[in-house]
């Protein structure tokens, strides 16, 4: 009998619980530690965020699920990791906080460990940025359901005749997610519309992409109209189209009341009055501590020092141009400890894939790799198997999923409606450039392309029933693709 | 940076007409459903 214990239950978590519990024996247990008792469809909070869903309509209860899927839960979180167990006994566990006791602890014994515990939201690196502070964020359900009240504050002000300025991006120099922000700030820009109230709204974009269309992945390149043209025109006519102002290569250095201010890569210090924001945090790994049978602590054995979990990529460092397709990590494992995992956002990038630049006064403005949806479930399935096989004798990880072997499609909603809506869908091969096989633009361009249209919103609805249908475990969900 | 919006391309009527076009659209729907299709097979290993 094997006990597999999976710390996190977003995408990427609660994808390898459910196919561990699909291939695994009755005599296997798999358990589920999360502070969080419901699933959140992430992308479909921008919805919620400019009051078109419910947050019901983006979330559901875990605990049914996993009962009806015979997957044990844990309602707490992750504080420290014992990969060696104690001196008392040598089974590896992991200490949770359990939310219903805090302060207390447990303990939950493993003998593979997936962490995918996804990030934590560093609201903090930025004075003033945040649903604490004076700015919205869509990151969680309730951060959505808050930024849709406030735009309908906006919306009632701009009905009486005021006019409001909307700043939306990033509150960092170092954030990544950039695409769910350009999907926020374009499903505003049409609700506005939709409502009557466009003329009366001033809408500017506050980026890290050192170009438009950057989205933390070095940007794109599409061939059309006989021309390969970069995302940066792809967003920029997007944006022009919809009188959507935008000031790139910036760190958000502070957000005060109705006003963020920010330095750029040129030295410029500028300011953005603004009656609603909607700014997206920089991450960090959730801050899991990592101690040997003697108490000792090894954080810095299985951790990076921005808190995401090492795994098999080389993180050597060097200069951004010599970084490889090939140093991304392949099956996930920690070098430190065989039977240990991250998936998802969990594990630490080898480098960042946009090229990072600084401010005069020093500040990082240096988009991180997105790691979205299709990877961390891809991520997540691709080690389940792999522990699948270690449990029934493999000597090693079986199964890869290398973001520099694998695509990526995105659907970005350019506005919610069946017959007026539209969406930017994309794909990208490989999600890593990879200079090496593909020399002049690092990705193949057959495979990376980009179209906005109707279609594309209803690919949006359609994916946002299906991964919910997916997540629930209903019948036939492992037939849908991640 | 500045916004230089007069610099850059913007769609014609054409463009934003197929845009919302459901027959085109229809169109557009199944063959990007193929397209997505395609690179979620060849990502799985």
């Amino acid at each position: 009998m094997s006990r597999v214990v999976v710390l996190g239950s977003g995408v990427s978590g609660h994808t390898a619980a459910a196919f561990l519990r699909k291939w695994l024996g009755r005599g296997d247990t798999v358990t589920v530690v999360s502070p969080k008792d419901h699933y959140n469809w992430i992308p479909s909070n921008i919805w919620v965020g400019v009051g078109l869903m419910r947050p019901d309509q983006v979330t559901f209860p875990l605990r049914p699920v996993y009962e009806r899927a015979g997957i044990a839960f844990v309602h707490g979180a992750a504080r420290a990791i014992h990969p060696e167990g104690d001196r008392a006994d040598a089974t590896p566990y992991v200490m949770v906080e359990p939310t219903a006791a805090p302060g207390t602890r447990v303990k939950v014994p493993y003998d593979y460990l997936i962490n995918a515990t996804g990030p934590r939201l560093r609201f903090d690196r930025t004075p003033g940025l945040g649903p604490d502070g004076f700015s919205h964020s869509v990151c969680t359900e309730d951060h959505a359901v808050h930024a849709a009240r406030a735009f309908d504050e906006s919306v009632q002000r701009m009905r009486k005749g005021e006019r409001q300025q909307f700043v939306v991006g990033v509150g960092h120099g170092t954030c990544t997610c950039e695409g769910a922000a350009f999907e926020y700030i374009v499903n505003l820009e049409f609700e506005l519309r939709a409502r009557g109230v466009r003329d009366k709204a001033d809408i500017t974009w506050l980026t890290n992409e050192y170009e438009l269309g950057d989205f933390g992945m070095g940007g794109m390149h599409f061939r059309t109209g006989g021309y390969v043209q970069p995302s940066s025109a792809f967003n920029a006519s997007l944006f022009a189209e919809r009188g959507i102002r935008w000031v790139t290569r910036a760190h958000t250095t502070a957000v005060e009341r109705g006003r963020a201010h920010y330095e750029t890569v040129d030295g410029t210090q500028g300011e953005l009055p603004f009656d609603f924001a909607m700014l997206l945090p920089p991450f960090s790994g959730v801050g899991l501590t990592a101690l040997d049978r003697d108490g000792a602590d090894i954080t810095a054995r299985l951790f990076q020092p921005n808190e995401f979990m090492k795994v098999d990529a080389d993180y050597a460092a060097k200069p951004y141009e010599q970084w490889r397709a090939r140093d991304w990590p392949r099956t996930y494992q920690s070098p430190a400890y065989r039977n240990i995992f991250a998936a998802g956002i969990a594990f630490a990038p080898p480098h960042a894939i946009s090229k990072p630049y600084q401010t005069p006064s020093g500040a990082a403005v240096a988009p991180a790799p997105p790691r979205t949806g299709m990877p961390s479930a891809m991520i997540g399935k691709a080690v389940a198997a792999s522990i699948v096989d270690m449990i029934r004798g493999a000597d090693g990880p079986t199964h890869t999923a290398s973001m520099a072997e694998m695509g990526a499609a995105c659907v970005a909603s350019a506005g919610a409606n069946p017959f007026t809506g539209t969406a930017a869908s994309m794909t990208v091969f490989p999600i890593i450039p990879d200079h090496e096989r593909y020399p002049e633009y690092g990705r193949d361009l057959d495979r990376t392309f980009g179209e906005i249209g109707l279609a594309g919103h209803w690919i949006k609805i359609l994916l946002h029933h299906l991964f919910l249908y997916k997540a629930r475990l209903r019948p036939g969900w492992s037939l849908i693709p991640e | 940076m500045p916004t230089p919006t007069p610099h850059v391309a913007t769609p014609t009527r054409w463009t934003l007409f197929l845009r919302t076009f459901i027959p085109w659209q229809l169109w557009r729907f199944a063959m990007i459903n193929l397209r997505m299709l395609g690179i979620i097979r060849s990502s799985h290993h």
